[in-house]
């Protein structure tokens, strides 16, 4: 069991529910798209996971741990195991991209190790490796300010890929690129994970690319699970369920058929 | 698949540095004689903390609160005299020194002569001189010319200040509007009458608050310059620190910050009415100065009638006479060399410990590590700071030995308080996301700071470090007044002996310094901190 919550509830800092009676249980290995209306949790849920939030009340299970019942240590030992990928990725501005990227690993790294590389990058080939696939190769040593919004979010997946934990979240993971970039990068996630038997959570505000990329969909709304099922199962009415607002009244296009993988202009790999 | 580039394109200008600080490394603390071990060890820890604990209960008998009262009137009035004088010599300065006021470049279209852009560079090169030598190396200077006291006080504040004033205002004749003046000079006023009627009216504020500012840095220097035996709080500090009285000590120390901080609320206050709104404020400005002229004046008597006599003028005419023949010879050159060496070895390993400890001290009082840890940690940021680096260098020589080692602790300590702040605001205004998304990713608090807070901070960080040690060159170089080494030592001991030659060409070597610091650190702020 990758992991499981149980009758999990969250509570903002200023007393608004987040997260309410929450049940989810995921196997090892499993690739899961998480979607839902703005508000409706999903960057909670994620940062609960990645134990970033602590829940007020159940049961909470990753990687066959309970994170709020270990001692300090233990809990960044396991924190080092769990990947988060941010919508827009923190990274330093003066940062350059082999040392953000090579920050994915601190958890595991001794301080001497990071105090070395901080000056004198230790891994260049793991850091070139992670970005690779992401075609940024050739911006290894260029600082993250110099970088575009769609860049900066592949470099904090580079960063976690270079992590290499055993259960990655990524939270709109693609919100700052175009169609197509978005979509090589999210196979580009999905076939690492699957590569490295990791589990992975993925929250996406583009519904079509959810259903073609992910076998399993969690619909979430005000902080409930609305449904859970296989992406073949989620019917235009599940998807008006999740999506409906009293305010505004539009009725949502059934999903087109998955069209034909035809890469226009997918970057050179 | 685009290529990634093979070398790191910043590999061997890190290198290059690496080497270049281990290799000034040992030279660096050669020099400053450093050892931190000795302030623990056997005799120094003991005669230290002797002297510590009596500190409390500070010295309050009736007698002792007289002379402290004394001193500290002497004090202010020392301040309020030299600022007063400096304005004197600053204000012709800035005439002469402006290009505003310059009738031959009215046909030039705002370029002056050729004969008079020689002239205000030459005004302008003696401001230089005048403000660039620290204040307290003029107050030795006049303490060997006129003798012991308050005079020589007075007269270096004016000096020092003269210079600062003078470029100061000249710039602010500069930044107000030209066209009223240049108006006038066209309509035939003589340059006074286009400068009382075109420039004094738009640039009066500026100059008030600019000198009730430096009123304030006054009377800090002026409690320090009595070290020397010109006079005020200093020299009582000065008496109680030889005679080992704790007690007094501690009841100078606190006098002295209740000083500064009432000069701070002072001047804070004469600022806010001058630039506050309606008609004569700047009036009651005026008379307030004017009224604390007249009360100093009187409080520090008729020394200056005195000061003028044919005797005391032949006596100061023939001692700066010797300064004007500085001696060149090889042996006093290597020797100023040496002493600059070891001066700028004392600043950069003192601001470089300052630096360490600042950071330290500033995770704490960021907020980083709890309230609790807040509190105390402001709490000695500011009593570090309080204490200026003059009387931390006496502490030190008292707990370390002479020498240089104590210049470099004393500088350490003072800097620290100033840095640890500055770095906490910094470290408050960065974003914190960075550091917590490392967190998260199982990295350890230092590894999160390391990664996720420094880039982000470092240029402001280096910028601070660099600004306080420009700062603290000319502070080694003075701190030698106590015996905590540098080129003021050698300075002292050069007077103490009456070689004035030989105290010129350390002058000379203090200034060189200085101006060379200068340069230097405008050359690495544009380099590394300007993007």
């Amino acid at each position: 069991m990758s992991l499981a919550l149980r009758g999990v509830t969250l509570v903002h800092a200023d007393g608004s529910p987040a997260l309410a009676d929450l049940d989810l249980n995921l196997q090892q290995g499993e690739q899961v798209a998480l979607i839902g209306p703005s508000g409706a949790g999903k960057t909670s849920l994620l940062r609960l996971l990645a134990t970033g939030l602590r829940p007020l009340a159940g049961e909470l299970e990753l990687l066959g741990q309970q994170p709020w019942s270990l001692g300090n240590r233990a809990r960044r030992q396991l924190r080092a195991r769990i990947g988060l990928i941010h919508q827009a990725p923190p990274l330093p501005a003066r940062q350059r991209v082999i040392t953000a990227v090579l920050a994915g690993r601190l958890g595991q790294w001794s301080l001497a190790r990071s105090l070395v590389s901080l000056v004198h990058p230790l891994d260049r080939a793991g850091a070139a490796a992670a970005l690779a696939p992401l075609d940024l190769a050739d911006r290894l040593y260029s600082s993250c300010d110099q970088l575009s919004g769609g860049q900066l979010q592949r470099i904090g997946i580079a960063r976690a890929l270079y992590q290499q934990p055993q259960l990655l979240l990524a939270d709109e993971p693609v919100s700052a690129m175009d169609p197509v970039l978005a979509a090589h990068t999210l196979e580009v996630l999905s076939d690492a994970a699957a590569r490295q038997g990791t589990t992975l959570v993925t929250s996406l505000h583009n519904v079509e690319l959810a259903l073609q990329r992910f076998p399993r969909i969690l619909g979430l709304r005000a902080g409930r699970l609305l449904w859970d099922k296989p992406a073949s199962a989620v019917t235009p009415t599940d998807l008006a369920d999740l999506y409906a607002n009293e305010g505004l009244s539009t009725t949502l296009k059934p999903a087109a058929p998955a069209p034909a993988e035809t890469p226009l202009d997918l970057p050179r790999c | 698949m685009l290529t990634s580039p093979r070398q790191d394109p910043a590999a061997r200008s890190r290198l290059l540095l690496t080497l270049l600080a281990l290799l000034l490394a040992w030279p660096t603390l050669r020099l400053a004689e450093f050892d931190l071990l000795g302030l623990f060890t056997g005799d120094n820890a003991r005669t230290m903390g002797n002297f510590l604990a009596g500190f409390w209960p500070p010295a309050h008998d009736a007698d002792f609160l007289a002379v402290l009262g004394r001193a500290t009137l002497e004090t202010l009035a020392i301040a309020t005299l030299g600022m007063a004088l400096a304005a004197l010599i600053a204000l012709p300065a800035a005439l002469l020194a402006t290009r505003v006021l310059s009738i031959s470049a009215l046909p030039r279209g705002g370029r002056p002569g050729r004969l008079p852009r020689l002239l205000r560079g030459l005004v302008r090169g003696v401001l230089i001189v005048l403000r660039s030598v620290p204040e307290i190396v003029w107050a030795l200077l006049f303490v060997r010319a006129v003798g012991l006291g308050p005079t020589a006080g007075v007269l270096a504040i004016a000096i020092t200040y003269g210079g600062m004033l003078g470029k100061v205002y000249a710039e602010i004749f500069e930044s107000v509007d030209p066209r009223p003046a240049r108006a006038l000079l066209l309509q035939g006023a003589s340059r006074l009458q286009a400068f009382v009627y075109g420039v004094l009216p738009n640039a009066a504020g500026e100059m008030i608050s600019y000198s009730v500012y430096r009123w304030e840095c006054a009377v800090r220097a002026s409690v320090v310059m009595g070290f020397v035996g010109a006079g005020g709080l200093g020299q009582q500090v000065d008496l109680s620190l030889r005679m080992f009285a704790g007690g007094e000590v501690a009841s100078l120390l606190l006098t002295f910050l209740v000083l500064v901080l009432l000069a701070d609320v002072l001047s804070r206050l004469l600022r806010q009415v001058e630039r506050g709104q309606g008609r004569g404020r700047g009036a009651l400005t005026v008379l307030a100065m004017g009224a604390a002229l007249v009360a100093s004046a009187s409080y520090l008597g008729t020394a200056f009638g005195e000061l003028l006599s044919a005797r005391a003028l032949a006596q100061m005419g023939s001692f700066l006479a010797d300064f004007l023949q500085p001696d060149f010879s090889l042996a006093q050159l290597s020797a100023v060399a040496h002493g600059a060496l070891e001066t700028l070895a004392m600043s950069a390993l003192g601001t470089l410990l300052a630096g360490l400890l600042g950071i330290l001290l500033a995770l704490p009082a960021a907020g980083r590590l709890g309230l609790g840890a807040l509190a105390l940690a402001r709490l000695l940021l500011n009593a570090l700071r309080a204490v200026p680096e003059l009387v931390w260098a006496a502490l030190m020589v008292l707990a370390a030995g002479l020498g240089p080692n104590a210049g470099t602790l004393a500088l350490a300590l003072h800097t620290a308080g100033v840095l640890g702040r500055l770095f906490a605001e910094a470290l408050e205004n960065t974003p914190k996301a960075p550091a917590e998304a490392i967190r998260l990713a199982g990295g350890g608090a230092l590894a999160a700071f390391l990664y996720g807070t420094l880039p982000a901070v470092w240029p402001q960080l280096l910028a601070y470090l660099l600004y306080r040690w420009e700062n603290n060159i000319r502070m080694a170089s003075i701190l030698g007044f106590v015996g905590a080494g540098g080129l003021g030592q050698q300075l002292y001991f050069s007077l103490s002996l009456f070689q004035q030659a030989q105290a010129a060409t350390v002058i000379l070597g203090m200034l060189v310094l200085v101006l060379g610091v200068d340069l230097l650190s405008n050359w690495a702020r544009q380099r590394w901190v300007v993007r």
